[in-house]
């Protein structure tokens, strides 16, 4: 087997808010085209932790390096897909607009979008499934579209890292297909992912690893090693219920 | 023609091509306003320019008040950006509180001289046809470096005000950025100050984004109707204005006519707006009847 080069490697690293410590402790290591599930309650950090590897909030111990770099470096290289409802829907864009912005950094200030750039933002919304939304408003989407409209954004990026802050909340069955579909496609290109979810299904279905955090991280790796029963009792501090041995209800996220 | 005949006369042709400036100025920066949701950020900006104008009206006479509003907006601006980026206090309580003060600083210094009411109106609300030809000037100066430099900075711009998390992650400098509309927005009210005085910008600055805002989707559309309205808006007042008080005898404040008939063009959009939603509704559920059959 050929050896993958680590995009993502986290030692003994915490993060803060100026003195408030958010996530302590932090191990673990995510090779080219890996995805890891960030899995805790709310409150726990998630969004913390891809904020931090971004940048965005300071690394107060230890060390976390992305593509080799420090995440601010490496800024460039990674593409974060916001949360679809955090974004104001009355806002005159068009899909076809959000998924340019993907390549803003590419094309520069006074530049017009090359016909390059407009067929790497047409070959993302066709990865998405939404080709035949392009001249809409982003607003008239339904919130998995719009989601779906955002991971296009990144798509077009041309990432090697990828960032998705809980893309499965409320999103319908289609679009959570489409969503796990074109994550899929992201990872055989050699992109690592990295996403924040409740859903320990989907953890299942689209991450070959998970990280376990509340505050502290509770576990870090192979998503069968690391996703029993105790650990998630732990992470969730006493919200989990077991039923059947093997399979747990987590009871409040 | 009563549309264009008071153009005819100097003061009253200066006074049209002031406003018909002013309309792209602000209506270019009243898009972007309207987008961020910054109309009570904007609104405190008019009113911390105030204090600048009397400064700048004591040490230079009119020829200082361009000067003194532009040190005064440049400082403000830089100071409500870096306000509004720490949320210590309210951002809400602290804008009123530095809008108000301010404010009274402005008042205060008027009230010290001899011509007080007479001043102090013309700085809150305008002379425009008193508007000289080298305002004219600084007004489309400022005009072409606002425009420019907007026009530049469009995608991190856009970027910022739609995704503001997303514009941090891709590295785009966003206090830069927000200072930079903080300034231009400082500008329009510098640029507008002799000619609608630094009350009734605010309008100049919203009601055209907003009137276009209703009657289209797209930016591209939305920023030159913009413009067009805040003009447009300024010739009608100016006739409306000048008609009153020659045939009627009626003396209209033209500032504030102007404002008036922003509002007036407000209204016909909305419903031109509300009119063409309807309509398209219609359209789409006729197409999707014919679809079915």
């Amino acid at each position: 087997m050929i050896e993958r080069a680590p995009t993502l490697v986290l030692d003994r690293a915490s993060v803060a808010y100026g003195d408030v410590p958010v996530l302590e402790e932090l191990n673990g290591v995510v090779h080219e085209g890996e995805a890891v599930a960030l899995i805790g309650p709310n409150g726990a950090g998630k969004s913390t932790f891809i904020k931090a590897l971004l940048g965005l909030v300071p690394v107060v111990r230890g060390r976390i390096e992305v593509l080799g770099r420090s995440p601010a470096q490496a800024r460039r290289d990674v593409a974060y897909v916001p949360q679809a409802d955090t974004l104001d829907p009355d806002f005159p864009v068009s899909v076809e607009q959000v998924a340019m912005m993907g390549r803003y950094r590419r094309i520069g200030w006074l530049r017009r979008p090359s016909a390059a750039d407009r067929a790497e933002v047409a070959e993302a919304l066709e990865r998405v499934g939404l080709a035949h939304r392009a001249r809409d408003r982003f607003g008239t989407l339904s919130g998995g579209q719009r989601q779906r409209v955002l991971l296009a954004r990144a798509i077009a990026a041309k990432p090697r890292m990828l960032l998705l802050d809980e893309p499965f909340n409320g999103v319908d069955a289609v679009s959570q297909h489409a969503l796990l579909e074109a994550i899929a496609s992201m990872k055989e290109q050699g992109a690592s992912v990295v996403v924040s979810t409740h859903d320990l299904a989907i953890a299942h279905l689209a991450c070959d690893e998970v990280c376990l955090l509340n505050r502290h991280q509770f576990g870090f790796g192979p998503t069968e090693d690391v996703l029993t029963p105790e650990r998630l009792r732990a992470t969730y501090g006493g919200h989990a219920l077991e039923l059947r041995g093997d399979r747990v209800i987590v009871t409040q996220t | 023609m009563i549309f264009f005949e008071p153009f005819q006369f100097p003061f009253m042709a200066r006074a049209l091509i002031e406003l018909v400036i002013l309309g792209v100025l602000a209506g270019t920066v009243g898009v972007l306003v309207l987008l961020r949701r910054l109309a009570f950020v904007s609104d405190t900006l008019t009113h911390t320019v105030f204090p600048g104008v009397v400064i700048g009206h004591l040490m230079g006479g009119d020829g200082g008040i361009f000067w003194g509003a532009l040190a005064a907006g440049v400082a403000t601006a830089a100071l409500l950006t870096l306000l509004t980026h720490r949320r210590r206090v309210s951002e809400d309580a602290a804008l009123a509180m530095l809008l108000t003060t301010l404010f009274a600083v402005g008042v205060v210094l008027v009230s010290r001289q001899t011509g007080f009411t007479s001043d102090l109106t013309a700085f809150l609300f305008g002379r425009v046809l008193t508007v000289t030809e080298a305002q004219l000037a600084q007004t489309a100066v400022v005009t072409v470096l606002v425009v420019a430099l907007l026009a530049a900075l469009r995608r991190p711009l856009l970027l910022r005000a739609f995704d503001p998390e997303g514009a941090r992650a891709a590295g785009v400098p966003v206090g830069l950025l927000d200072l930079v509309l903080n300034v231009a927005v400082a500008l329009v009210v510098v640029a507008a100050v002799k000619a609608v005085g630094t009350v009734l910008v605010i309008a100049l600055l919203i009601v055209p984004a907003a009137a276009a805002r209703t009657l289209s989707d797209r930016l591209v559309v939305i920023v030159p109707l913009a413009c067009l309205v805040g003009a447009a808006a300024g010739w009608l007042g100016l006739v409306v204005s000048y008609q009153a008080s020659v045939e009627y005898g009626v003396r209209l404040a033209s500032g504030a006519t102007v404002v008036l008939a922003l509002v007036v063009m407000y209204g016909l959009a909305h419903a031109a707006g509300f009119a063409r939603r309807r309509l398209g509704l219609s359209r789409a559920r006729r197409t999707a009847m014919e679809v079915a059959a």
